[in-house]
């Protein structure tokens, strides 16, 4: 959006041009959605069988029949996913900068960050069950490492490809090596964050889910793996729709917060 | 008296990845207070190099620079640097940009205000006191990069190239602004080591043109410019800066020749 302002400030003409190919790009978007729907409610309950895949009528009825404990799933999933990712997330981005200030802080984790970093996350929830049991303090963890692990290898990243006329141009400016960090390092390395964040959303969600999977009371993940036993393919689709509905919107916010925050970014379209 | 800018068998080497490479030897250069010196040289003889040591970023493998009396080992925004490349930071505004060195002094807020808004309506920014970087062109860029140097009324002024990447016309402009920026700020004497390829801007800009090998670097003649201050862009076509043009082109290409 705050693009688009800005192109319309440069150049008034073009105004109406890029916003009604938006909306001819939007109506196509909904079009493949209602087809995709059309299409499911066209073969459900007739070719397909209602074991294999439900309906669209099945799938919302199913809601309306489990709608409390759905909500009461729903915040335990969330909750989940945001602590730990957001836990991860920033243990990660300090723990990357501690390590480029400090060569000492550095020679310590990385021989750690390396042995953690080639394993997936998931191949531990049986440790983590062990450990920590079946609530939330576990899941939490699991999520929480996986989180850090792709932010402080982006926050590492990040800072090897700071341009060095920037740090140069500050330093004879008179800024201190805190200043640098502060005022140059850190709006730098934002962009190549936010890419890291959206990987860190769909990584939190996959781990909440797995790990509810495995050993849960409540979730999401939980009610799947529920309904599966049972058969009810209508609450299994239900849990998936409301999963990537949600994970949509939490990566939609992570590119909001993101846009705002790299405004100064030049962006190719 | 001493020169204000002393440069004294000043010696650099950098670890390349076959073999050591040596690119200033026994550079010795002296700056008078209030000067502005040009240093011309072959591509590659380390005038940048030259220029970074003064500013403090890199440290010479032998030999001293004293500024003001003062040995250089640190940067300093009393020696402030115009980069080649684009310096200026995306992330800040114009006026964000050019108050940056300010913001590390102990100088009052109302006072940085004042300093920062008086700059960027002399370098004719006025109308993007707010606006990112990146909607300005390269030429105007540069200007808020020149203005951030002199925001900290540093006594010495460093520049590597800085215009280099702009237009021609673009770049005559700037050269013109630049000589009309010495006058307009002249209440403090400015040393300025202004490094370039172009001929024509070193002899336009500059009091003295200290022309170097190739590398090692070294100096190889420096030479008094005779034009009065401020100068005209005419003075471009006359036929003593075409002269003293083509009599620098010959050293250089001498050069080029005895190093290649």
């Amino acid at each position: 959006m705050a693009e688009t302002q800005g192109n319309d400030e440069l150049d008034p003409k073009q105004k109406s041009g890029p916003k009604r190919l938006l909306t001819a790009e939007a109506t196509v978007s909904i079009l493949t959605v209602l087809m995709v729907v059309v299409i499911w409610y066209y073969f459900t309950d007739s070719i397909i069988p209602k074991l294999f895949f439900p309906s669209p009528m099945d799938t919302v009825l199913v809601v309306g029949r489990m709608e409390g404990v759905l909500v009461e799933y729903f915040i335990a999933t969330m909750y989940r996913v945001v602590v730990g990712m957001l836990a991860g997330a920033v243990l990660g981005v300090v723990c990357g900068i501690a390590m480029s200030w400090n060569k000492w802080i550095n020679s310590i984790l990385d021989p750690l960050i390396e042995a953690l970093r080639p394993i997936p996350a998931v191949a531990l929830i049986p440790f983590f069950i062990l450990w920590f049991g079946i609530g939330d303090t576990g899941k939490l963890i699991l999520t929480a490492l996986g989180g850090f692990t792709v932010m402080v290898v982006t926050t590492l990243e990040a800072i090897k490809h700071v341009s060095p006329i920037y740090i140069m141009a500050a330093r004879t400016l008179g800024a201190n090596r805190l200043t640098i960090y502060r005022t140059v390092i850190l709006p730098a390395i934002t962009p190549p964050l936010i890419g890291g964040m959206r990987v860190t959303v769909a990584l939190s969600f996959a781990l909440v889910i797995a790990s509810e999977f495995m050993g849960a009371q409540s979730g999401l993940g939980y009610m799947i793996m529920l309904a599966r036993r049972t058969l009810q393919t209508d609450a299994i689709l239900v849990g998936v729709i409301i999963i990537g509905i949600t994970s949509w919107i939490v990566d939609r916010m992570v590119r909001i917060i993101g846009n705002y925050l790299t405004r100064w970014a030049p962006r190719s379209e | 008296m001493s020169a204000f800018i002393q440069i004294q068998n000043v010696q650099k080497s950098f670890e390349g990845t076959a073999r050591q490479i040596e690119a200033l030897r026994d550079v010795n250069l002296e700056v008078q207070a209030g000067e502005f010196m040009c240093l011309v040289g072959p591509s590659g003889c380390g005038k940048s190099t030259l220029v970074f040591i003064v500013a403090g970023l890199v440290s010479p493998s032998g030999g001293a620079i004293q500024v003001g009396g003062v040995p250089v080992h640190e940067p300093d925004p009393d020696r402030t640097v115009v980069f080649q490349g684009d310096a200026v930071f995306p992330w800040m505004t114009v006026a964000q940009n050019v108050g940056y060195g300010l913001q590390q002094t102990n100088t009052p807020k109302k006072e940085q205000e004042d300093i920062v808004t008086r700059l960027i309506e002399l370098v004719g920014l006025s109308g993007f006191r707010d606006a990112y970087p990146k909607e300005l062109s390269g030429g105007m860029k540069k200007r808020v990069d020149l203005a951030r140097a002199y925001a900290t009324n540093p006594t010495v002024l460093l520049m590597d190239e800085p215009f280099g990447a702009l237009d021609a016309i673009t770049k005559e402009k700037m050269q013109e602004d630049l000589m009309q920026l010495s006058v307009t700020e002249a209440d403090r004497q400015r040393t300025v080591l202004f490094v370039t390829h172009d001929l024509e801007e070193a002899i336009f800009l500059a009091d003295r043109v200290a022309v170097m090998t190739s590398r090692p670097g070294t100096i190889q003649v420096v030479l008094d410019i005779p034009f009065a201050r401020p100068r005209e862009a005419s003075i471009k076509l006359s036929n003593e800066f075409q002269e003293l043009r083509g009599h620098i082109r010959e050293l250089l290409v001498d050069e080029e020749d005895n190093g290649t």
